[in-house]
């Protein structure tokens, strides 16, 4: 009995589109763990889920899009205008209502700028690559204007909570769980299921249909509310503000959904995924850091090997279709 | 016991400057299954598809129960119970049967969470209809992708059926289907009409119609000719009524008997996943309709013969067995093929005449490349195929539909083929650029080009070619020549008759 159900759910698990991800990250914990000596400790563990707790969320934003059919580059710049949004509405001596307002105007400003991501694609059927590459330069543009040097900062208790464990779990994890569980909803919901067709086939769902635009239209909004809730963590972890400060989490945005067996097609793949290919990130770059590799390689030689995780199944592929030619 | 009735009447739809329908009749009652047919370019296709919603009429009324409708979407057709099964073109690969088939009407619970167990099951009792009749037992959560085509369509009537259609509208439904699947699903089509459904079927095979319609509505020319119950009707009849009276004029000389010129050609059992077992002989000089309804495999023939999809079989070019699997390896052995679609397939829009012309040529102009003589030689071909243009260095997208086409051809002839391929070359092009293109042809026929020509314009195959292989599901039913090359013998051939 307790066979059988074992063997069903891992037939179940064999079946998951995440699974040479889930391998992947189990091989990068082996690594990791046999370099950095205390990588189990609770320290290491919570330190590595904190650094890259922002990322998660952007990510996920990102599968969403993805799945859907279409990219966003823009997230990084939203991530931005929002940090600095945030800090310059507080200070560091901000009532508890000014805090109130300053996440107020972030989580607008995010949302509004997927929905103008999401009008022009979906509505004036606008590029999503070239659409959200320029709007990149707009929100970045906003953030420079509102912050144009470095600085600034936000309260204490608003920077607390990200340092607690509420019932002695560590703030990032319940993040996490969150993230997971209103995907698990969105998935068992009609937005679900339609996403995955329009990024799958739109001109089948458009038949059967499916309201192919507006599917489109929000897969930018919520992508654009995730990257504004991703600057909020942001904020919160470091305190300060800087108009550049997302722009590099783009690509690590686009790479860890990719790393998560999503398909850049689209209609595909999922968020749980990517919060394995979040930690698969986190991981490599950890594993580099721990490895001696010098300084000024580590950034060659995290893009190489990301090269080469992406790279793996075409290149399989290949080489079992040239077999059998 | 008379519920559910949509007649349309005087239906008219035009293309630009082409009229589709002309005068469009049907009417459909509950409980009888109504066939509609005719010959390619009837009109029964854009018929079928102003009643389900696709395309909106020019003009013309529809009446539901005898009161007017406008159909704005499919969606609009099927909210008042007019579903249609498509063929296979609403299926979503990646997700499952049971995802599909309530794709966009799916059972929502408490808190917008949808009843997959309750979808589920309903999508297995759907799936037990057609039980034993698949090769694999269909579970409701396998991904379409992992189906066979006639799986698929399993799948795509299915879903029509979860609409509860009072009015079923099967185009082509059982193309993909084998005897034992159509012979299901004319039970379960018995079974629904007498449950009160009203059902149309479009069928190119005679044999189904026969069995399986009450009454038969024939178009010919974008108008309805005729209406008439299917027992008062022979095969014959029928096909007499699908064809205009009189013959087709030739457009093109009869050439001298070809049966004695030099072979060129020898296909020997033929396969791909359209084509069944075709074999046949073309020789120097002989233009060679392929004819037929669409999409019996005449396109997959030619991009077979092109080595650009997978077959099996074997080819022979002056009695030498060739391997023939990448385009490349084909224009190697001189062979050319002329795409239907030419804005896909055929040109590159935006850039010129002249690189358009030149591309598949540039090799014989060396390193590096000459290109004074090769443009002398693209002025030359402009000029043999009259090309109407501002000048060589127009981009492509400024000509006129017939003069676009005319540079598909006059790329491939800048290689001297041997064998030309053309898939329905003809097809949106005026009437002028016609006359020209048919000179043309007869000119390379007479340099000893050898032309297998797919055309779905019947008048066009039997105004000039020498010979019309009819292909029906994929296999040739029948070899026109001579005396046989006349209308009703195509049309019958068309048909899968063999009247």
């Amino acid at each position: 009995m307790k066979a059988a159900l074992n063997s069903g759910l891992l037939r179940r698990l064999g079946r998951q589109y995440f699974l040479f991800s889930l391998l992947l990250l189990i091989l990068g914990v082996i690594i990791n763990a046999s370099l950095q000596q205390n990588f189990f400790k609770p320290i290491a563990l919570v330190g590595l889920l904190r650094t890259y707790l922002p990322l998660v969320l952007l990510a996920a934003g990102q599968t969403i899009v993805i799945i859907g059919g279409g990219i966003d580059l823009s997230v990084g710049a939203i991530v931005s205008m929002v940090n600095v949004i945030l800090v310059t509405r507080m200070g560091a001596d901000a009532t508890q209502s000014q805090v109130l307002t300053a996440l107020a105007l972030g989580l607008l400003a995010g949302t509004l700028a997927g929905a103008l991501n999401g009008a022009c694609i979906a509505f004036l059927r606008f590029q999503p690559l070239v659409t959200t590459f320029a709007t990149t330069s707009i929100f970045a543009g906003i953030a420079v204007w509102i912050l144009p040097r470095p600085g600034g900062s936000v309260p204490d208790f608003f920077m607390q909570p990200y340092r607690s464990a509420p019932l002695g779990i560590t703030f990032p994890l319940w993040i996490i769980l969150g993230v997971a569980l209103l995907w698990w909803y969105l998935r068992s919901t009609r937005f679900g299921r339609y996403l995955y067709a329009t990024g799958g086939d739109p001109y089948a769902a458009y038949m059967s249909a499916v309201p192919v635009e507006w599917i489109k239209f929000f897969s930018y909004v919520i992508s654009g509310l995730m990257a504004a809730l991703s600057g909020t963590l942001l904020t919160m972890s470091i305190g300060t503000g800087s108009a550049l400060i997302g722009l590099d989490m783009t690509m690590p945005s686009i790479v860890s959904v990719v790393l998560g067996g999503t398909a850049l097609s689209g209609g595909a793949g999922g968020v749980i995924g990517t919060l394995l290919g979040v930690f698969i990130l986190a991981i490599i770059r950890n594993i580099i850091s721990f490895a001696n590799v010098p300084s000024w390689w580590q950034t060659l030689v995290n893009g190489l090997v990301v090269m080469l995780i992406l790279a793996g199944p075409g290149l399989w592929a290949l080489i079992r279709g040239r077999r059998e030619a | 016991m008379n519920k559910v009735s949509l007649s349309a009447q005087h239906l008219v739809k035009h293309y630009g400057g082409v009229v589709a329908l002309a005068d469009g009749n049907l009417e459909v009652h509950a409980g009888e299954v109504m066939t509609l047919v005719g010959a390619n370019g009837s009109g029964k296709s854009t018929l079928g598809k102003i009643v389900t919603g696709v395309v909106a009429p020019d003009g013309g009324r529809l009446l539901l129960n005898d009161r007017e409708v406008v159909f704005r979407s499919p969606q609009a057709a099927r909210a008042l119970g007019i579903v249609a099964v498509y063929q296979e073109l609403s299926l979503v690969p990646r997700m499952t049967i049971a995802e599909n088939i309530w794709l966009g009407h799916e059972w929502q619970g408490t808190g917008a969470v949808l009843r997959d167990a309750e979808m589920r099951k309903r999508t297995e009792e759907m799936l037990a209809l057609f039980e034993g009749t698949t090769h694999n037992h269909l579970d409701p959560d396998l991904p379409i992708a992992s189906l066979s085509p006639g799986e698929k369509q399993i799948v795509e009537i299915l879903k029509a059926l979860s609409w509860q259609p009072s009015i079923l509208f099967l185009d082509e439904a059982t193309a993909s289907l084998d005897s034992r699947q159509v012979n299901r699903l004319f039970e379960l089509i018995n079974e629904w009409k007498n449950q009160g459904m009203a059902i149309v079927f479009i069928s190119h095979r005679l044999d189904e119609i026969y069995r399986i319609a009450d009454r038969v509505t024939v178009l010919r020319n974008g108008r309805t000719v005729a209406t008439a119950p299917i027992n008062e009707l022979s095969q014959q009849e029928l096909i007499n009524l699908m064809i205009e009276g009189g013959v087709a004029t030739r457009t093109n000389g009869k050439r001298p008997e070809t049966s004695q010129a030099e072979e060129i050609l020898r296909v020997e059992s033929l396969s791909t996943t359209t084509l069944r077992n075709v074999s046949f002989v073309l020789r120097r000089g002989e233009l060679v309709g392929l004819g037929g309804l669409q999409g019996q495999g005449q396109t997959e023939l030619l991009l077979a013969l092109f080595g650009a999809i997978p077959y099996s079989g074997r080819i022979f070019l002056h009695g030498q067995p060739v391997s023939i699997h990448r385009p490349q390896e084909a224009m190697r052995h001189q062979i050319a093929y002329v795409p239907g679609e030419r804005n896909t397939a055929g040109l590159l829009p935006i850039q010129s005449i002249l690189d358009n012309l030149l591309l598949p040529s540039w090799k014989q102009y060396g390193f590096p490349l000459r290109v004074r003589q090769a443009q002398e030689d693209a002025a030359g071909i402009a000029n043999v195929l009259k090309l109407v243009m501002a000048g060589l260095d127009a981009p492509v997208n400024t000509l006129s539909g017939g003069n676009a086409q005319k540079v598909v051809l006059g790329k491939w002839l800048l290689r001297r083929p041997k064998i030309l391929l053309l898939d329905d070359p003809t097809k949106g092009v005026d009437v002028g650029t016609k006359s020209e293109f048919y000179k043309l042809l007869s000119e390379l026929r007479a340099e000893g080009t050898s032309i297998l020509f797919y055309s779905t314009d019947d008048e066009e195959l039997l105004g000039l070619c020498d010979r019309v292989m009819v292909l029906h599901d994929g296999k040739i039913t029948a070899d026109l020549s001579g005396e046989r090359l006349v209308h009703s013998e195509l049309v019958a051939a068309s048909m899968g008759s063999s009247v």
